[in-house]
């Protein structure tokens, strides 16, 4: 097969986004946690200032597997900053339907977004894996990724939506 | 005591990055910092910032032992969650030794937390290091969770050699 073009996403991939990320959040097996919609993907991607960008690799209609679909892969990301190091290039998602597997295409996003984090002068690409996923985290680690919470002991913290208004409320 | 708490200004690049420096010392890894008040300005306060600040000041009968009136800085930056749409992350949160215990970081942090939420954000991300136990103390106080532990997520990185190889397509 490998007939296969990346490109950046337009705003008509947002449904084709959606659904690769419900289906890679039912893959984590947190499929109900994905309240995002249609409107919040064109209105944060799309806008003045996105909040993320996109890649989508597309399949040509002939090489179809699954009736239908021609957007089969996409990884979600965006810039952040280290006060050390400077810019970084933080990782989202990243997904490739099962369907299309094992031809390279995954391998290609990669190559597309590491190439994209040096053009951009970021000096390192981070993301989270959750540790369960073995495959993954042995598909990074080939790559040379290092496993920061391992390594150095970084925990990832978060406050929820009902406590952060209660922080903000405090004098 | 009194303090205020403002966003951050181009002004306020030299005084970051002396706290910068300060919390790297304190860790013992201040050769690690590579980022001067140059490039703070340059990335934090162009058409495109990477990162936004907020400073917290005493007045000048407060000052530092060393005659310092801004005496602890968060940095912060919009990321995106797949599952919930906007996020913020904050990167930093100091506070001067001689001025901690009264309030400030909380008071810095309660900032974040409004700014985000004006900004349509449903969540607040961050790390700690596993024995920074005061600083887990502190956040689990405030009613953070972590991930890391809940979840099994991983901090990742990928840097350096093996992102230059990522870039070219070598495995």
């Amino acid at each position: 097969m490998a007939n296969f073009n990346l490109r950046k996403a337009e705003p008509k991939d947002v449904p084709d986004i959606l659904r690769l990320i419900k289906e890679l959040a039912k893959y984590e097996e947190m499929e109900d946690q994905v309240i995002l919609t249609e409107k919040d993907l064109l209105e944060d991607g799309f806008g003045d200032h996105p909040f993320y960008h996109c890649v989508v690799a597309d399949v040509l209609a002939e090489h179809q597997k699954v009736e239908g679909y021609s957007v089969i892969g996409f990884a979600m990301y965006y810039f952040t900053y280290d006060p050390w190091i400077g810019k970084l290039l933080y990782l989202e998602d990243f997904y490739v339907m099962k369907e299309y597997r094992g031809f390279g295409i995954g391998s290609e996003i990669l190559k597309t977004l590491s190439d994209t984090a040096v053009t951009n002068r970021c000096s390192s690409m981070h993301f989270i894996v959750a540790e369960s996923n073995k495959a993954s985290i042995d598909f990074y680690k080939r790559r040379g990724a290092s496993d920061l919470s391992l390594q150095e002991g970084w925990r990832l913290f978060r406050i929820d939506k009902e406590n952060l208004l209660k922080m903000s409320a405090e004098e | 005591m009194d303090f205020t708490i403002r966003a951050a200004t181009l002004e306020d690049c030299k005084d970051i990055s002396r706290m910068i420096l300060e919390l790297a010392e304190h860790e013992k890894v201040s050769d690690q910092v590579k980022i001067t008040q140059r490039d703070l300005e340059q990335d934090g306060f162009s058409k495109n910032p990477f990162f936004h600040g907020i400073i917290a000041e005493v007045p000048e009968h407060h000052k530092s032992r060393e005659g310092h009136t801004k005496v602890g800085y968060s940095l912060y930056f919009y990321t995106y969650s797949s599952w919930k749409g906007r996020a913020v992350y904050m990167e930093d949160l100091y506070v001067m030794p001689e001025f901690r215990g009264k309030g400030i970081g909380k008071a810095l942090m309660s900032k974040v937390s409004q700014l985000g939420l004006a900004a349509g954000c449903t969540q607040l991300n961050f790390t700690v290091l596993d024995w920074n136990k005061s600083s887990l103390d502190f956040y689990l106080k405030q009613g953070c969770w972590d991930v890391t532990s809940d979840l099994g997520y991983h901090c990742m990185r990928c840097e350096g050699d093996a992102l230059e190889h990522l870039a070219q397509g070598d495995l």
